[in-house]
């Protein structure tokens, strides 16, 4: 066959394009492979990553934050690049970091290790500082730089008011745990759900990552003006009466919300590694909950409540006090060992006779007397919404510890023992129209952008409304009888003290201490606040009328500004419009 | 029907001529790999950077909301009581007693309350950002498509 004459043309051509065609696929195929873009996609890795969602923040009533979330820094070294590691020491020194903790650390490492973690929990200004000198070393030619040297950044608690409302708080630990108080209570819904995922190394994969929602918001119904307030009042008191510890509560009667709970001593929570030094030995770390005492005479409230609304004893009725009655066969006395003669039942109270309230309370007999000691929780914890809550004890008939004499003592609060908030919970039935609150801390949480309040929820109704009125007034004449100071002038105010032995741990009682107490609550007509004041152990008075009922005027002085409760003839003015 | 016979058997009759369909429908297949391979490494590159900018973004995101929490606890440290209380007295300013007050009745007036941390319209989008478009195969996009033309879809 003959050869076409311009077949070169054609052949020479095809080769060409044919070698350019072959060149363009093997420069793709190269491409794709090449380590550079290896390098980048890390094809087909997939790694697991974990992420842990911000702790939810807590906030006070009027959104104020008291416990936010700050950014720290874990620090690591490669050790497969052959750091210098004076070099890098010196740095870390220079960065004010713990060269012991990270010595030790290096310490721990295996020998094969690639990766060590020298510091967690760095503060930003420290790993910022470290930061700036890797910057000022990176490509030193000497090879002394630091770009071994990896941050992390991550969360940590950070309290910005740092020891106010620490006993209602609680702290988190490093590990993210809530421990005590509102940190522990909830700390389900603070912490959020940490989420593992499978993330492709390589970018092509790249896909949307799952929406990690934060751990819930919340808002306390603590108002954070109140609770300075309080802590600052605990504080000065502390100091003249040299009580060896304190507690202030304030509540609102009508919704059970706590305003303000004050508990000595206090800790910073931005510190709280110090809680073995601030709280050594068995201290509670919230009085107001943990701590079970004897109240003494503050509990007459409740007896003289129980015995109006059963009808054993009316406001007018009329007891002769001899000095002494004899109950189980003991001999109860009054607290200056005095008999008083005859004595209304607001008498009994305004002189806050023992032999009084014991010859009431065995009118009422023992069944009728611990059912209603009983409905008003004593002896049951209240269920608030904080930790390691302690239901104190009552001892009722039946119990292996219990004899005939506990009907009168229990009846002036002794030989009983409650918590703060115990009792601030059973009052609250006199000064709400017979209705006991539940106490909480939890005012609302935020989740999605929506807020759910919590609702007031009543827990019984030990009294009738019109006992619960009956006592209130008579408290408030009481108070007014024998010129309290608890006080305040404009405003009427129901309210009782409580002087009380302290039981020895061997039997008997201290001849020596006491504990104070006074609760109380406001305006009578339309109560805003209860408030509790105990005082443990004070030094400068025995009797609560001198150390506590000043307190509590304290508290309610500060209480009426920040609440804007106007004096009663303004109010009831206001309200006559 | 002769002129279509008489062009057939003219191109037959041309060797060079077979030979150059030959060599055009090589070219033309090699052309058509390397457009193939070239588009598929362009749109690697693409979907390739696209990714790398979402983990930037998304690195960019987390670290704006420690920004954010860094920030929102700063303040509340800067506006924290025993500060304001500092400030306050140095100002001048003194703790109102209650006889420093004078109430006045302001009709309509309503008390503050406890603070309401609503917020409408930031709830948290309940579908994917991402587009199945973006995502789904050819294979699940007739799947999905058939599926929806089954369902219907008409206006009532």
């Amino acid at each position: 066959m003959k050869q076409h004459p311009h077949a070169w043309r054609y052949l020479s051509t095809t080769f060409l394009l044919a070698v350019l065609g072959i060149a363009i696929l093997v420069q793709v195929i190269r491409i794709q492979n090449s380590p550079e873009v290896a390098s980048v996609i890390d094809q087909g890795n997939y790694v697991w990553k974990d992420y842990f969602p911000p702790r939810g923040e807590i906030y006070d009533r009027h959104g104020s934050l008291l416990a936010g979330n700050k950014t720290v820094y874990e620090i690591g070294l490669d050790l497969t690049v052959n750091p210098d590691m004076p070099t890098v020491m010196l740095a870390l020194q220079m960065s004010g970091l713990d060269i012991n903790e990270v010595n030790y650390r290096i310490s721990l490492a295996p020998a094969n290790a690639e990766y060590i973690i020298l510091d967690d929990f760095v503060t930003a200004n420290k790993a910022k500082t470290l930061m700036t000198l890797q910057e000022a070393a990176y490509g030193d030619p000497t090879g002394k730089n630091l770009d071994a040297i990896y941050f992390k950044a991550h969360y940590a608690r950070s309290y910005p008011e740092n020891d106010l409302a620490s006993n209602v708080l609680g702290f988190v630990t490093e590990d993210n745990h809530g421990y005590l108080g509102i940190e522990e209570k909830y700390d389900n819904i603070l912490a959020g759900i940490p989420v593992r995922i499978l993330v492709p190394a390589d970018p092509r994969r790249a896909t949307e990552y799952p929406t990690i929602p934060p751990g819930q918001t919340i808002i306390l119904t603590i108002d954070r003006e109140i609770q300075a307030a309080i802590e600052k009042i605990l504080d000065q008191a502390l100091e003249s009466t040299k009580a060896s510890s304190g507690t202030i509560v304030v509540m609102d009667p009508r919704t059970g919300e706590i305003l303000g709970m004050s508990s000595t001593p206090r800790l910073n929570l931005n510190d709280y590694q110090s809680i073995s030094t601030v709280f050594p030995g068995e201290t509670p770390f919230n009085r107001a909950i943990s701590q079970a005492y004897e109240p003494g005479s503050v509990a007459k409230i409740l007896t003289m409540a129980g015995a109006l609304d059963s009808g054993a004893v009316r406001p007018d009725t009329v007891f002769f006090d001899e000095g002494y009655i004899l109950v189980g066969g003991f001999r109860i006395v009054n607290w200056n060992g005095g008999a008083w003669g005859n004595q209304d039942m607001t008498g009994c109270l305004a002189n806050s006779l023992n032999v009084c309230l014991a010859w009431v309370s065995t009118k009422m007999e023992s069944e009728s007397f611990y059912s209603y000691m009983q409905r008003f929780g004593l002896g049951h914890a209240t269920g608030i919404d904080l930790a390691q809550e302690t239901s104190g004890r009552l001892k009722i008939p039946g119990d292996s510890d219990w004899g005939p004499v506990e009907l009168g003592t229990n009846a002036y609060g002794q030989g009983v023992s409650v918590t703060p908030i115990q009792m601030v919970v059973a009052a609250s039935a006199l000064a709400n129209d017979g209705k006991m609150v539940y106490p909480h801390v939890l005012y609302a949480q935020i989740q999605d952008g929506k807020q759910s309040n919590t609702r007031t929820q009543i827990i019984g109704n030990p009294i009738s409304s019109s006992t619960a009125h009956t006592i209130s007034e008579m408290l408030a004449n009481a108070l007014e009888t024998e010129s309290s100071a608890a006080l305040l002038p404009g405003y009427r105010i129901a309210g009782k003290t409580g002087t009380a032995q302290i039981p020895l741990s061997g039997g008997g009682y201290d001849e020596r201490d006491i504990n104070a107490s006074f609760i109380g609550w406001g305006p009578v007509d339309d109560p805003r606040f209860i408030v509790y004041i105990w005082l443990e152990k004070p030094q400068s008075n025995r009797a609560a009328s001198v150390v506590a009922a000043p307190i509590f005027k304290q508290v309610v002085e500060k209480l009426v500004v920040l609440m804007d409760v106007p004096p009663d003839a303004v109010r009831l003015q206001m309200i006559g419009r | 029907m002769n002129n279509v016979t008489q062009i057939v058997q003219k191109v037959r009759q041309a060797p060079w001529r077979v030979q150059r369909q030959w060599i055009g429908l090589f070219l033309l297949a090699l052309v058509m790999v390397a457009m193939v391979a070239s588009l598929y490494l362009n749109v690697t590159v693409g979907a390739t950077l696209a990714g790398r900018e979402t983990i930037s973004l998304q690195a960019t995101i987390t670290t704006n909301q420690r920004v954010n929490a860094d920030s929102e606890t700063l303040l509340a440290g800067l506006t924290s009581v025993v500060a304001m209380q500092q400030r306050a007295e140095t100002i001048g300013f003194l703790p109102a007693s209650p006889e420093d007050i004078t109430y006045v009745a302001v009709p309509g007036f309503m008390a503050h309350s406890a603070v309401d941390m609503s917020t409408p319209g930031t709830v948290a989008p309940a579908v994917p950002i991402i587009l199945p478009e973006y995502t789904e195969s050819w294979f699940d996009y007739f799947i999905n498509q058939q599926a929806s033309s089954a369902s219907g879809g008409g206006q009532p």
